[in-house]
Parts: C-alpha cells; structure tokens; sequence
C-alpha cells in the first residue's frame, strides 16, 4: 500500500476555513497515512491547545491518522508545498485551506492514481458556489487564457488534461515546484501539473472527487495585494508556455558534468539548451534561464542526486532528469 | 608518451582539494616514459613539458596521441572518456560508482574513505594521503 501524505498550506485562516477543512479530511472513507498543516501566517499562533484543534487532532489520533503542525518560513505555499514533495511519501494529496472535500474525494483520485498506469496527478471538481460549465474545455495548456478549468465543473469521467488548478492528488518526489515564484505563488499549481505532463506522466481530472472552494476573501494567496509579485509569476508561467512542451535544459554544473551530458543530449528532441560551458554544449546563458524561469534547481543535478539518496552513475542520474 | 593531469580544480575556500592525489613525484620518478602535464597557469608543475589552459581541441589531440593517460577525479576524466581513451583515475573520497567510467582503470583504496555525502563542495571533506593509492599500485597499470 502507497505511503499517501494530506498537505495543508494555511495563512489566515485559523479561525475560519482551517478546521473545516480539517475535519472533512478526518471525515474521508479512505484516510491519509498523515496530515501536515504548514503553517505560513505572518504572525504564527500555537493553535494546538486551542479546544477546536484539540478536538479535530484527538480524532485524527482515534482514526490513526499520524498529525504534524509545522511552521513554515513565510516564503509562500510553493516552499512548502516542496517540501511535502520531499519527505518521502508516494502520494501528496494537497488540500487548500479554504477548499472543503466531500468525503469520498481522496478514495477516488487514490483509486484513480494507482489504477491507471503512469499517473502523475489527478484532481476532481473545485466548485466555487456553483459550477462553471466547462463541457466543451480541453484541459490543454494552449487554451488556458480562453477556456474555464475543467476542474471548476462537476466531472463525470476520467479525462485527461495537461494541467490542473487546485487540490490534487500527485505522485511525490518525481518533479518540483518552482522556487523562483514570488510569496504569492500565482500559477504555481498550473506550473507543476503541467511540468509532470511533460515529463511524461498522465494528468487527470476524476468524478466523485468534487471539494468545494470556500475562496476565503481573506488569507492565502489574496493576503498579498502587490500587483508585481502576480506580474513576475505570470511572466515566468508564460516563458514555460513559450517553449511549447520543448525540453528545457539547464545545464547549472561543472564541465565534466557537461561532458557527460553530452551523451544524452541527442536522444531529446528539439531541446531548448541553456549551459555554462557552450564550447561543449552550444547554449544560451545561464544568467537567462534565471531571467526566464526563476528558480533552476528543478534542474540542479547536484541537489536532484541529493535528494534521490542517488548510488549510481552519473550519466543515469542525467536520465532520470531528462527522460 | 604519458599524459598527466594532475589536480582537480581549486577549491572556493581554498585550501588543499581531497581529490588531489599526494604522490605526483614520486610516481613521475617511477615512470620511464616521456611524459606531458596539462594544467591551467597557477598549478605546480611537475615535468618539463607542462602545457597550460590548452583549448579543446588541443587537449582532445593529445589525448588522441598519448599512450595513456593519468588523472585526478576532475572534468578531464570525462573528456578523455567521451573521446573513447581508457586511462586511469586517482580516486579518494568521491565515488567511482557515480563519477567514474567502468572503461578506466579507478584505483581507490577503500570505499570506506569516501565522502558520506558525494553531493556537496568538496570544500566541506578534509585532504587526507592516506587515502589514495601508492605509485607502485598505479605503476601496475600502466
């Protein structure tokens, strides 16, 4: 059985959306192995002792659902959001700590994920009040600007899709989320979904998973009201969709390392280079691909082979990375 | 003709790099054939024919052309693989297994002198002799 972590990003929102979420997690008919709220407000509180929170953990503790309160560094969800993506688990099923899921939303997408060969995440309906017709949308990347999510209606089958919005069931430790988003994270889960989708694994959005989307006017994401943290994040989501599903590689290392690249570079196609050394591999710099995308350690062969406790070569830590 | 590449590059902090093998004159002494040290401006040299910060295809050339090669775990063991030459590498504290070619002679001592973590500056491992091969050892491979 898959190890599966439920991962709670909250800022704001201790004494409104918080607990019901929580309690509807409890509420599941399949349960977590564990919950982790990561708590990101501004000025954090010990909730721990409060009766509420006292209340919701005891049940946790009474269903053998392992809890953590874990106090995040203020730096966005997508910080921690990664960090869940790193501790070991199979599955992360994330949960908005405004987006309230029926009881039988992590059964499914569970179902779903392990069913279906080469899942990378699944997501069911987010319905903010009432639902968005969404009948005739795609789920393609290329039509997000002109066409409702998929997730923001009722879902009456599995489909496949290129990206999704919130909430979601992913496979853990195969991908990153990107670090060089502002604190607000705008487009973050857009970026991520879409980033397991090239790398070749299936996106899907899944019926009998609908969670409804409280959109607490305040905390999460709308704390933060600077309009040139969304315009950065926007800016980096569209460089991405700029190189149309190429493989994009950045190649942040030493020399040999790009020696040893070099090996791998021919079975890509049409990939879009950045590196540091272009008299081995020809290139744009370095210092654009920062400009471009933010964060590169998505792309860090170091840390990649860091964090996969890595034994074997080189040249295959490449592989994993690449194809 | 031997080729020789001595040291991996410097370390940030400065300081001696745990990947530097401690030997070079004494397995220089040992060898009886001519040999070329390649290098950048700054490194110690050891033999008369020390050929500084050659370009690429300068140093794929000589690798074309020498009988062997002898090297630290640093970017030269990769080139002289991609070009297709065997040679051998000095190992210490990183990992064959990871770094290295299984076409080259990797001569290490033991796998329990190596770094605990393989991933980081190599600034954070102490230089210690004691872990590397003797030049007798090498000499065998030759």
């Amino acid at each position: 059985m898959s190890k599966v972590l439920c991962s709670i990003a909250t800022r704001g929102r201790y004494h409104s959306t918080l607990p019901l979420v929580l309690q509807a997690v409890i509420n599941q008919t399949w349960l977590p192995n564990k919950v982790i709220i990561f708590d990101d407000n501004d000025e954090p509180q010990d909730m721990r002792k409060e009766f509420i929170y006292q209340h919701l953990f005891q049940q946790m503790q009474a269903k053998g659902i392992e809890w953590e309160w874990l106090f995040a560094d203020k730096k966005g969800q997508h910080h921690i959001h990664q960090k869940a993506n790193e501790m070991g688990y199979d599955w992360v099923w994330r949960v908005d700590d405004d987006c309230i899921p029926e009881p039988t939303v992590l059964q499914s997408l569970y179902s779903h994920a392990t069913q279906i060969e080469n899942v990378g995440a699944v997501g069911g309906s987010i319905i903010t009040g009432k639902p968005v017709n969404a009948s005739k949308s795609t789920g393609h990347i290329e039509n997000i600007d002109n066409e409702p999510n998929i997730q923001w209606d009722f879902i009456k089958g599995i489909r496949e899709v290129m990206h999704l919005h919130c909430s979601f069931l992913y496979r853990a430790g195969v991908h990153d989320f990107n670090l060089g988003l502002s604190r607000v994270a705008h487009r973050e889960e857009t970026l991520f979904t879409y980033g397991l989708y090239l790398k070749g694994y299936k996106v899907l959005t899944a019926p009998h998973a609908t969670s409804w989307h409280m959109k607490n006017p305040e905390g999460g994401i709308r704390a933060e009201t600077k309009r040139e943290m969304f315009d950065h994040d926007e800016q980096i989501f569209r460089n991405f969709l700029s190189y149309s599903g190429r493989p994009i590689v950045v190649l942040n290392c030493g020399l040999g390392d790009h020696i040893v690249f070099s090996k791998i570079l021919p079975e890509l196609d049409n990939p879009a280079v950045f590196t540091c050394y272009p008299e081995i591999i020809a290139g744009r710099s370095i210092a654009e691909a920062q400009h471009l995308f933010g964060d590169l350690d998505q792309w860090n062969i170091y840390k990649k082979m860091d964090q996969w406790k890595w034994t074997d070569s080189l040249e295959n830590a490449y592989r994993k990375l690449y194809l | 003709m031997i080729l020789i590449h001595p040291f991996a590059k410097p370390l940030i902090k400065g300081g001696i790099n745990p990947k530097n093998y401690p030997y070079w004159k004494e397995l220089i002494g040992l060898i009886k054939e001519p040999i070329v040290q390649i290098g950048v401006e700054g490194e110690e040299q050891l033999v008369p024919d020390f050929r500084k910060n050659l370009s690429m295809p300068e140093l794929r050339q000589l690798i074309k052309d020498c009988r062997v090669w002898i090297g630290v775990d640093s970017f030269f063991q990769h080139l002289a693989w991609s070009e297709g030459k065997p040679g051998i590498v000095l190992w210490s504290v990183s990992d064959p297994l990871i770094f290295g070619h299984p076409e080259n002679h990797n001569l290490l001592v033991s796998r329990k002198h190596l770094a605990p973590n393989q991933f980081l500056w190599w600034d954070y491992t102490a230089f210690d002799e004691n872990k590397f091969v003797k030049p007798a050892e090498v000499l065998k491979f030759l």
